[in-house]
């Protein structure tokens, strides 16, 4: 570690700065490069599901931000799910703005999840997992017992959407890049933080993080908070964005769903979610002509990822260069002999 | 007279069906920690090839369903051999790979059968009438197979040399190997043993009730919660839990109609949880 430091130090000063802003800059040019998207693509299909994309993109990284405290949310798509329905029921027969409606409908989630975790808190791994599944159920039953107020079974209509009405789609296209790049930039600000870095302590160990004067269960709850503000917003927007709401596209197989977003990219990063996404959405609708046939590939990939990268398409880099490296040594080896 | 006698068989119907599956799941979670999300779509699978070799090749009830059990079985010890096993104690793969199994049996059977409901013919025709209610013979016939099967499912747990290996490797698999236990033999034998029962599970089901591709994510559902209120680590605790969920099933509609009293028992799940976050019988986790 110390050996490290010196050498950095020991660098010219213009070398830091570049390696300072190296990463920025790719970013950048990527967040560039998506934005000028729209003017290639004139097709509203493709944007259609880029839009939904960014929205699953907010869904999966707040996912991951509660991951990192040590509890598996299986309860996340219906968070989701009280974000949208609480923005359209708003909008809808309280005759609220759109623009009031997205953030009032995020903070209003938050408090519900802070509600919830709170005595959910109690639980640890699995059972947390569990428990908070068996919460998802429950509100999916509540919206389908809310009647009119929630549409039912035939599902919620006529949600006032976000720009009145024929506004191109590539507005709804900057809106949600926009909402994408401001959720994403928070999380990773608030992961790294004193408080991400405490959330990992108790996801390591709870009593170890409880003896050294973290508070647990304070620390998961704000955790749980954070997480569901973020999927509120991405609900809320795609309730303005949709005007269309099913339960279903909230339930049990919508969370697991969201959990292999998560999961394909790899959980131990916070790219992952961002890579996970955007291959698991993107994918299928590349291989549209199939059909019916379309959730083999999602299975397919899920497998690939499974049985080839135990740490998901993050660590694809890694370990095509270790398998370079281990290659190029087999090669000296043999020339040696 | 007609309502209870009505009511309480739905109980006992639902209740061993229940059990019947999540007996199988709890098997391959207490000895290998495996969180098979996989179950509900091998429970599906075994009502449609059920129905494929009725129908199809039209073989005997009886028969098919013996076979049915004995395929679904061999693709249990399948799943457990290259599936399950090179994972075990990672959560986040087990959880994917099961995800992968489940969208390829339901995708396949949806392209294989389509997404109309089916329905298996009744395994003995006719009703029983007496003075005071009717019964149906399905229905009894679907309880008697269940309990019989619960039943036999008890006495080899507890009486029998593999039974009770499984147990000792549920309780510490590193000193159930140690003392010249085959842990994977019967790893393998355990997840046949729940894939069978699963199989037969939808069977019954399909019989009883209908088939649908996305029949298992209910069933997922149930098990779940069965599983998780009696405790991990626990067979007889399930036995309590499923007749609890059986009443909740079954009784609940009767007061409060349509989706109100699923949230209702779901939220009685959920409080119970919370009041032992460990379930009722069982260690933590």
């Amino acid at each position: 570690m110390s050996n490290n430091q010196i050498s950095t130090s020991t660098l010219p000063k213009s070398k830091i700065g570049r390696r300072k802003w190296a990463k920025p800059a790719v970013y950048a040019g990527l967040v560039f490069i998506i934005a000028l998207l729209p003017v290639f693509l004139s097709s509203v299909y493709i944007l259609h599901i880029l839009i939904l994309t960014f929205i699953y993109i907010i869904a999966a990284v707040s996912m991951r931000t509660i991951t990192t405290s040590g509890q598996f949310p299986l309860a996340h798509a219906a968070f989701m799910g009280i974000g949208a329905y609480l923005a359209g029921m708003a909008s809808k027969w309280l005759g609220w703005s759109p623009w009031l409606t997205i953030p009032m409908a995020a903070l209003a989630t938050a408090v519900v999840g802070v509600l919830v975790g709170y005595p959910f808190a109690r639980l640890r791994a699995l059972y947390y997992a569990m428990g908070s599944l068996f919460f998802g159920i429950g509100v999916v039953q509540i919206i389908y017992a809310g009647g009119v107020w929630t549409g039912g079974y035939s599902g919620f209509t006529a949600i006032p959407p976000l720009f009145p009405f024929g506004t191109p789609k590539v507005s709804y296209y900057y809106f949600f890049l926009g909402l994408a790049l401001v959720s994403i930039i928070a999380l990773y600000r608030f992961e790294f933080s004193r408080i991400g870095t405490n959330l990992k302590a108790i996801a390591q160990s709870h009593l170890v993080a409880s003896s050294v004067g973290i508070n647990e269960g304070w620390y998961r709850v704000l955790a749980v908070g954070v997480g569901c503000f973020f999927v509120g917003l991405a609900g809320a927007g795609y309730a303005h964005y949709n005007s269309v709401l099913s339960p279903a596209s909230f339930g049990f197989m919508a969370t697991l769903w969201l959990a292999m977003y998560v999961l394909i990219g790899g959980i131990g990063s916070f790219a992952g979610p961002i890579i996970g996404t955007a291959i698991l959405v993107l994918m299928p609708e590349f291989s549209r002509d199939l059909k019916i046939y379309s959730p083999f590939i999602s299975a397919l990939m899920l497998g690939i990822v499974v049985y080839l990268m135990p740490q998901g398409l993050v660590s694809l880099p890694r370990l095509v260069r270790s398998w370079y490296l281990e290659r190029r040594k087999e090669k000296k080896i043999a020339q040696v002999s | 007279m007609e309502l209870i006698v009505a009511t309480s068989t739905n109980v006992l119907i639902l209740s061993a069906m229940y059990i019947l599956v999540a007996l199988g799941f709890a098997f391959l979670f207490n000895m290998l920690g495996i969180l098979n999300l996989a179950h509900g779509a091998i429970y599906m699978i075994g009502g449609y090839i059920g129905l494929a070799f009725i129908t199809a090749l039209g073989l005997n009830q009886w028969v098919a369903l013996i076979l049915t059990a004995i395929i679904v079985g061999a693709f249990g010890i399948f799943l457990e051999k290259f599936c399950f096993r090179p994972f075990v104690g990672d959560f986040n793969r087990i959880i994917m790979i099961c995800v992968v199994i489940t969208v390829v049996l339901q995708t396949g059977v949806n392209i294989i059968a389509g997404t109309q409901v089916l329905s298996l013919p009744p395994f003995i025709a006719g009703v029983l009438r007496t003075e005071h209610f009717s019964i149906s013979y399905e229905r009894i016939a679907t309880f008697a197979i269940g309990a019989a099967l619960l039943g036999i499912i008890i006495w080899f747990v507890n009486r029998t040399r593999w039974g009770q290996q499984m147990q000792a490797i549920s309780q510490d698999i590193e000193g159930a190997s140690l003392q010249g236990i085959n842990v994977h033999r019967i790893t393998a034998l355990a997840c046949f043993m729940g894939c069978a029962l699963a199989a037969i599970a939808g069977c019954l089901v399909g019989a009883y009730l209908c088939l649908g591709p996305f029949m298992g994510d209910f069933m997922l559902l149930k098990v779940l919660m069965l599983v998780f209120l009696a405790g991990i680590g626990s067979i007889s605790g399930i036995f309590i839990a499923g007749l609890v969920l059986g009443c909740l099933d079954s009784i609940l509609p009767l007061l409060i109609s349509g989706a109100a009293s699923d949230a209702i028992a779901v939220a009685i799940v959920v409080i119970l949880l919370l009041f032992r976050p460990q379930g009722f019988f069982g260690h933590e986790a």
